[in-house]
């Protein structure tokens, strides 16, 4: 019984990596139209979204009703100081992530405890407040007006504000955000998550530390959500309370869902489609948000499981990622590495 | 000489129900000991004060010298003991190789930044550990199965798994017979024999009289909260308080 993987684990993320970083790129150069680069670079941004709520609410089971906060949070702190404290996005990038996974570590301490249904409104009650806070601290937030952001994107001083550069620093700190999501949803620390979704009182007894778990799950999704508020603030250059409200929160919710509750690779999916399928429709005037709600709605209607499941997901991720510890008789990918 | 687990005066109250009523006993590191009495006796509260799912309301319990008392669940299994649940609880929507493996990281943490940087090595002592309990247990063929798809009995067999992960020093087994015909319950003694010949301490509850008088070196006998008996096999059948409690006649 040795770990002989036969490990073709390069090829997909060879190919995610070339489409991401060549393929798109140059078609987007071809056609140089700023709009498609904002298509694509706020497709992006909740692809990392997506993928962190996946975590919590897909992955640790908790329903998370105000994410979309924590992303204002990276926002607010990114513009802040980058107007107040003449920071560049360097030094805002981390610096939004560790803000934004501070206030949800703050929030958590006393919300943990609640089940179900109950942590759901919590968590609806604080993207509600800190909502609140952007809007009416007029001070120190501008509130309505919102902030605009002066600084572009730069790396410890040279600027990446050009529209293909701008699009090659989202789509790396993306990358790499997701890549680290997958590290923890697709690792035996993934497994504990999972078991306190499935059944927390059992996943207790079993050793699983489950009220510390569901603070480091909450607290790492907030701290990805914060890294694209930042992104946000420095690539459009103008924030305001609006782009971090409720209905923001359940977009992201209905990617993790319509993609696949559980599945990484489906919430991804289920970004894209959420964010391109309305693009793509444009042409159609009013008439596409009705079809955008009935693809949603057919999806969890005929898919309920999602675009692309939980149990497909991670036989994916184990058999194209190189993800698995070692192999069955019969092929199929088990454990994590 | 100290015991493995000292059970002193342990008493659970729910509301005016007193439902363990001071009940002192204790287990020897490698016995196999059964816990048996009438419905309603207090043997599943008892399980459930040992492993921490309900706190005492006086008495304390003791397991390798650390105080049980107040502990969490996660605290009670780092102390070594493991158990199974009277009514199945397994992860359905997770395969029987990620089920077990949730017993291995619940003793073998891995944290978030374990599973980010590295964490290879422990990783794969993750694996080789679930991997062994599946063997233990035979169910190695199914690894990649989801458990909402297992059949009962083997369901059965896959809670023990995951509580062999966490390599316990005591394991207690909360009706493990329950649901099974008789062919599968000589085979579930037959493997809770073989655990025990591997040096574990096991205690079970079981309301299969064969099972618990066939296979155990000592019992308990609950009623009513309180210990009326605690004996080897042939001293608990003479028992005249075990009889009463269970025919109702008058000894």
């Amino acid at each position: 019984m040795n770990a002989s993987n036969t490990r073709q684990g390069w090829l997909v993320p060879a190919l995610i990596g070339l489409l991401v970083f060549a393929v798109l790129p140059a078609g987007l150069a071809a056609f140089d139209r700023g709009y498609f680069y904002q298509v694509a670079n706020v497709a992006m941004i909740f692809v990392l979204l997506s993928a962190s709520m996946h975590l919590v609410t897909g992955v640790a089971g908790l329903l998370h009703l105000g994410h979309a906060a924590f992303y204002g949070v990276g926002a607010y702190t990114a513009a802040l100081l980058a107007t107040k404290a003449g920071l560049g996005f360097t030094w805002t990038l981390p610096l939004s992530g560790l803000v934004a996974a501070l206030v949800a570590f703050l929030v958590a301490l006393p919300t943990m405890r609640l089940v179900s249904i109950y942590f759901a409104v919590a968590t609806l009650a604080i993207g509600q407040m800190l909502y609140l806070v952007m809007l009416n601290w007029v001070e120190f937030t501008k509130g309505p007006n919102g902030i605009i952001v002066s600084k572009g994107l730069e790396l410890f001083g040279f600027s990446l504000s050009g529209r293909l550069a701008t699009y090659y620093t989202v789509a790396a700190v993306v990358m790499l955000c997701v890549v680290a999501i997958s590290r923890l949803s697709h690792s035996y620390y993934g497994n504990a998550l999972r078991s306190i979704r499935e059944d927390d009182q059992c996943a207790d007894a079993m050793g699983v530390r489950t009220v510390r778990l569901k603070m480091e799950a909450f607290t790492l999704s907030a701290f990805f959500a914060g890294v694209a508020g930042s992104l946000w603030a420095h690539m459009t250059g103008y924030i305001s309370p609006g782009d971090f409200k409720f209905s923001e929160s359940i977009l992201i919710l209905a990617m993790v869902v319509v993609g696949g509750l559980g599945s990484l690779p489906g919430a991804v999916i289920g970004a894209l489609l959420l964010i391109l399928l309305p693009e793509g429709l444009r042409g159609m005037g009013d008439f596409r948000n009705i079809m955008v709600g009935m693809v949603m709605f057919l999806s969890i209607l005929f898919l309920p499981k999602g675009l692309l499941g939980e149990v497909s997901a991670l036989r994916l991720v184990r058999q194209q990622l190189g993800a698995a510890w070692r192999r069955t008789d019969n092929g199929i990918g088990i454990g994590w590495r | 000489m100290t015991h493995l687990l000292e059970i002193d005066k342990a008493t659970r109250r729910f509301g005016g129900v007193v439902a363990v009523n001071g009940v002192t006993a204790h287990v020897d590191e490698g016995e196999l000991v059964g816990l048996i009495g009438p419905n309603g006796a207090g043997k599943t509260t008892l399980f459930n004060l040992i492993s921490g799912f309900t706190p005492l309301s006086s008495g304390t319990v003791r397991f390798a010298g650390h105080l049980v008392n107040g502990k969490r669940p996660n605290q009670v299994a780092h102390l070594g003991i493991s158990r199974t649940f009277q009514n199945l609880r397994v992860f359905p929507n997770m395969s029987v190789f990620d089920n077990v493996s949730v017993g291995a990281v619940g003793t073998l943490p891995q944290g978030p930044f374990g599973a980010l940087f590295g964490g290879a090595k422990r990783a794969d002592e993750i694996s080789e550990r679930t991997w062994q309990a599946l063997e233990a247990v035979g169910l190695t063929h199914v690894a990649d199965e989801l458990a909402a798809n297992l059949p009962y009995g083997r369901r059965k067999y896959l809670e023990i798994a995951r509580a062999l992960a966490m390599r316990p020093r005591f394991l207690i087994l909360d009706e493990p017979a329950a649901g099974l015909n008789d062919t599968e319950t000589r085979e579930l003694a037959s493997f809770i024999k073989r655990l025990h010949g591997q040096g574990l301490t096991i205690m079970l509850v079981e309301h299969d009289m064969n099972l618990v008088m066939g296979i155990c070196q000592r019992v308990l006998v609950l009623a009513t909260g309180r210990k009326i008996a605690d004996g080897t096999p042939d001293v608990i059948r003479k028992d005249p308080a075990v009889l009463e409690a269970y025919l109702g006649v008058d000894a």
